[in-house]
Formats: structure tokens, sequence, C-alpha cells
């Protein structure tokens, strides 16, 4: 029989790294930048983290944009050094895609596309979770 | 009385396009720019399309929707910034939708 309070404890030790989740678009606002600053940087500290793209954030990840038409420096190239910083959980939210009518092709490899549970699943296994 | 609706918020975050749509007039003009150029993929273009069979005339900003990756429709014509200094002068007012 194991007591609640361990319960909880082994719950809280499964829970690692940290979750980053992007919820704008990419060029009205720094909210994506600023998101990718913090990924990398905990990257190149060897920190465990993973990417989330829900609403208006799946933007980020569509192909053949090019930032500089709207004079804006393409942050978005970037996304593939993310191998580099040993960033390789990449989750995008389906609903959010299919209301937008994207389809599943981006500008960066190893992309898990998951339904709503699996996607609120995913963030639910990290043990902190940032909101751009 | 003409206005010139500048719309410049994706509908799928806010719900900016659904206000201008509500006050949108037979004799108006829209004009997507920024974030609202994401707005050409929400059902609620679709319903502006039907309406403008009428007069209302769509516009986007052709830098704005290609720097996005956003495919745009034959209804809508494709504008550059200068041409919307133009829409000013020929409209009585400007609403900006942001």
């Amino acid at each position: 029989m194991v007591s609640s309070d361990t319960q909880v404890e082994n719950n809280l030790s499964q829970e690692s790294g940290l979750a980053i989740i992007n919820s704008k678009a990419p060029f009205s606002s720094d909210f994506g930048k600023d998101a990718l600053d913090v990924a990398l940087i905990f990257g190149s500290f060897e920190q465990k983290v993973s990417l989330f793209f829900q609403g208006d954030g799946v933007y980020q990840l569509i192909g053949h944009q090019d930032g500089t038409l709207v004079s804006i420096k393409d942050y978005l190239k970037t996304f593939s050094a993310f191998e580099f910083y040993d960033i390789e959980d990449i989750y995008v939210c389906q609903q959010s895609l299919v209301n937008r009518q994207l389809d599943e092709s981006f500008h960066i490899d190893n992309v898990n596309v998951l339904a709503s549970l699996e996607f609120g699943l995913a963030i639910n296994r990290h043990q902190h979770v940032l909101r751009f | 009385m003409s206005t010139l609706h500048l719309v410049r918020k994706s509908a799928f975050t806010t719900n900016d396009f659904a206000q201008c749509l509500s006050v949108l007039d037979q004799q108006d003009s829209v004009v997507l720019m920024d974030d609202g150029c994401y707005n050409l993929k929400h059902p609620l273009m679709d319903s502006l399309i039907k309406r403008s069979e009428s007069t209302i005339s769509i516009n986007v900003i052709s830098n704005h929707a290609k720097a996005r990756a956003i495919e745009t429709l034959a209804a809508i014509q494709h504008i550059e910034m200068n041409d919307v200094v133009e829409l000013t002068f020929t409209h009585n007012k400007v609403i900006t939708w942001q």
C-alpha cells in the first residue's frame, strides 16, 4: 500500500524539463523571438527543453515564410538549429492546424502533431511551463 | 458616407474581425494587413465574400500575405501600402481594428 504522499512525490519526479508554449503569430510581436531565445539558452546549458505550438503559434512552423518582406529579421530560420541544441521534442496542436486550414508541412523536420488530449498530456509531463 | 476598415489582427485570436464585419456597410472597403492576413483562411471570410457580391471591396497588402506564406483568394484585390494612402482619401472615415 503506497501512501498518497508518496504517490504525489512519484508523479512529481516523473515530471522533468521545461515546456515552452508558443501561442502567437510570428511577425507582429516579439513573443516568438523571445521564446526562441529562451529555448536556445536552456539548450546551451544542456537543460531539457520541449517546444509546443498552439493557436496562432502554429504559424511559426509554416514553410515558405519571408519576414524580410515586412522588414523583420527572419528568426524562424534559426529553428533549424534546434538539433544542435539537443531540442528534439517539438509538438504541434492538430486542432489549431485544422482550424487554420494548414497542412502538416513544416519548415523544420521531426515535428510531432498531437491531438488536443495528447498535447495536454505532453505539456503535463514537464516540471516547468512558460507560455509566450 | 463610406468607411475604410483596416484589419490588423487574426480572427483566430481576437474577435476584432467579427466586430468589423458587424458594422460593415455596403459602400465600405476592407484592407487586411499584418496578422489580419490570416483572416483569409477564417470561416468569417466566406461570409464576407458572399456579402461583397454587392459593393464592398476587399483588399489585402500583398507583401504582408506573402511574408506569412498565405495563399490569397481570387475575390480579393492585392494592393501595396501606398494604395492604402489613396484609399484613406477616397473614404470619409478610417477605422483600425487592432
